[in-house]
């Protein structure tokens, strides 16, 4: 927040500390928690898409890429030589920092809906490439995580969500933590201005090419970290749901884009409306009409988009401000 | 001298592909031309055409050709609709809005379907589907074209200029260019915009549905045949450069060159690889189209 409200400040501490103690009164084998996890997964995974996505205005569609890359690393060196998964998350960090390097060669340079769609197409690639691979990513059938509890913590493994929960919690914390600085550094002055204006920023004397690089390759690595936790928790994962446009690259950018684009609580928001509401929709929906879940997530999409296309903070920034100036009155 | 062959067949494998490929993504670059945004969502309308031509076919006994005008004039209207309450109030907002309401309107009608009509593959008989032309024999080494390849090209190519000449021969479609073009001054020539823009919308994506209904006989139709298309249509207009009608038809024959000619070599998976490796070096390299805009 720029402004730091004292108000502000108290619900930051708040939601915090609910959202340390909140688990401990639910079932720990329960869907409520399981939910509870996805939230923060996918703040986490928001926030991430946020520092290309939301400072610098690079909408990525394909970070599924990134996501998948993670996941598929740290499960494939676990299943077949057993390395912890705590290492796997550090070679699928460098390997999407990698992908991330070579995509950059072709479409750095790319704006708005040329980047949009050339990191689609390459998210699209990566999902063939899993689909096709079948020697190693045991192709469209998908792959399982061994469970192997006598491995203790190192397999980053649970008997029960909570600590699966708490594990997410950091997570979310530090890549919100991560943004916040990068934010509010010399690096994230840079980024903004690229998104204000990339040729003004590049007479002051910004390399914007390079700051791009440094933000993709820093987003990239903290997706694919964020994808082994999520291949941990599932268990079980398919090429087309790991790389999948809606089911990952395009929730990403939606969370990050509903709460308020580019803003450090914008994600949070967003994993808090999309995800109880997806969920919801699921367990509802899903089984009584084939299609009708994904299509009231469009729909959902299009209104929001209709309703604000700045995202829910700046709703809530609207409001507040009519409050307090009816209050000035 | 089979050599010779297998590669004459497949350049005309290709062309006939690319066709096909062009009427598809006509509508995509038009919108594109006339309202500068990207429409995600726009290979739906294809699937949306496949569709009303299968329901024709099954219901009313029509051939998927004479099929595809009734595609044509519902996706038009349909359009025209979409266009007005949906697309027109995001014109002048940010891409990200832009970008994400056309990946709403995706995921909302590529589910619509799967409600409506469900998940299973849907496909017409005709009876010149297993009829095919020979078009040059030498010995046993034949050239030869499917009939329901060959008009599907065909009407493809009479609606790719049926388009062109709309917007360059007739008074509504300078007004069109003049809109893509400058749309302030087109106003205070007393052009319409707004009816210009919903018209470009509803031809687009009218153009694209007519071509679905026209492939039909060749590539069943199912909700999710949009979204397959989507990536392959991107390439074509951004191949040909986005907005120019003469590039989506070179695009799109080039397309189906890459793509028949990478069958050859590759196995079937990774032939989409091939074809999203040249997206984006496309994008990278020639952002503005193989062939430039013409300005003014």
């Amino acid at each position: 927040m720029t402004r730091s409200h004292p108000l502000a400040r108290l619900l930051l501490v708040a939601t915090i500390a609910a959202l340390a103690v909140v688990p401990l009164f639910l079932d720990p084998f329960g869907y409520a928690l399981r939910i509870l996890c996805l939230m923060l997964l996918f703040g986490a995974l928001g926030q991430a898409w946020n520092i290309v996505g939301g400072l610098a205005n690079q909408i990525s569609l394909g970070h599924a890429a990134y996501f998948g890359i993670g996941a598929y690393s740290s499960t494939i060196l676990f299943g077949s030589f057993g390395l912890t998964p705590i290492l796997g998350a550090v070679v699928g960090a460098v390997l999407a920092s990698i992908f991330a390097l070579l995509l950059s060669i072709p479409t750095l340079r790319l704006k708005g809906h040329y980047f949009a769609l050339a990191t689609l197409a390459a998210g699209e690639m990566a999902r063939i490439v899993a689909n096709s691979w079948t020697s190693v990513t045991g192709g469209p059938v998908g792959i399982s995580v061994p469970f192997r509890p006598e491995a203790g913590p190192w397999a980053l493994q649970f008997e029960t969500a909570l600590p699966n929960y708490y594990l997410f919690f950091a997570a979310f914390l530090i890549v919100t933590l991560i943004f916040w600085r990068v934010k509010t550094s010399a690096f994230g002055y840079r980024l903004r201005a690229i998104k204000e204006n990339e040729i003004a920023a590049e007479v002051v004397g910004v390399d914007t090419y390079r700051v791009k690089l440094q933000a993709s390759v820093l987003s990239a690595a903290l997706t694919a970290v964020l994808g082994t936790l999520y291949a941990q928790f599932q268990f079980f994962f398919d090429p087309d749901t790991i790389f999948g446009v809606a089911t990952i690259s395009v929730k990403m950018a939606l969370i990050a884009i509903l709460g308020g684009v580019g803003t450090i609580f914008g994600p949070w928001v967003g994993a808090l409306v999309i995800i109880p509401l997806e969920e919801l929709a699921n367990s509802w929906l899903g089984n009584s009409l084939a299609g009708l879940s994904q299509f009231t997530y469009g729909v959902l999409l299009i209104v929001v988009i209709l309703l604000n296309p700045r995202g829910l903070i700046s709703l809530a920034e609207t409001l507040r401000d009519r409050l307090s100036r009816r209050n000035g009155q | 001298m089979q050599l010779l062959f297998t590669l004459l067949q497949t350049l005309l494998d290709g062309i006939m592909l690319g066709g096909v490929y062009a009427v598809l993504a006509v509508g995509l670059s038009l919108v594109f031309g006339v309202m500068h945004i990207v429409n995600f969502a726009h290979a739906e309308f294809m699937m949306i055409g496949m569709f009303i031509g299968w329901l024709c076919w099954h219901y009313l006994g029509l051939d998927p050709m004479l099929g595809a005008f009734v595609a044509l004039v519902v996706t038009f209207f349909f359009g025209m609709l979409v266009q007005r309450f949906l697309i027109r109030p995001i014109l002048g907002a940010p891409q990200v809005a832009q970008i994400f309401l056309t990946v709403g309107l995706l995921f909302a009608l590529e589910n619509a379907a799967l409600m409506i009509m469900g998940a299973e593959f849907r496909s017409v008989t005709t009876p010149y589907q297993t009829q095919s032309v020979i078009l040059f024999a030498s010995g046993p080494e034949r050239l030869l074209v499917g009939m329901d390849k060959l008009y599907a090209f065909l009407m493809a190519l009479a609606s790719g200029a049926a388009v062109w000449l709309f917007l360059n021969k007739t008074r509504f479609g300078t007004a069109m260019r003049a809109t893509s073009q400058d749309p302030m001054a087109a106003k205070l020539m007393g052009v319409n915009t707004n009816l210009m823009y919903a018209v470009a919308f509803g031809l687009g994506v009218g153009v694209t549905a007519f071509g679905g209904s026209v492939v039909l006989p060749y590539i069943t139709a199912s909700p999710a045949i949009g979204t397959s298309f989507a990536v392959l249509m991107f390439t074509v207009v951004v191949l040909g450069g986005l907005g120019s009608v003469t590039g989506a038809i070179i695009g799109g024959i080039a397309v189906g060159l890459i793509q028949s000619f990478s069958a050859l070599v590759l196995p079937i998976q990774l032939q989409n690889l091939a074809l999203f490796a040249v997206f984006i070096l496309t994008l990278a390299l020639r952002p503005e189209g193989l062939v430039a805009r013409r300005r003014s």
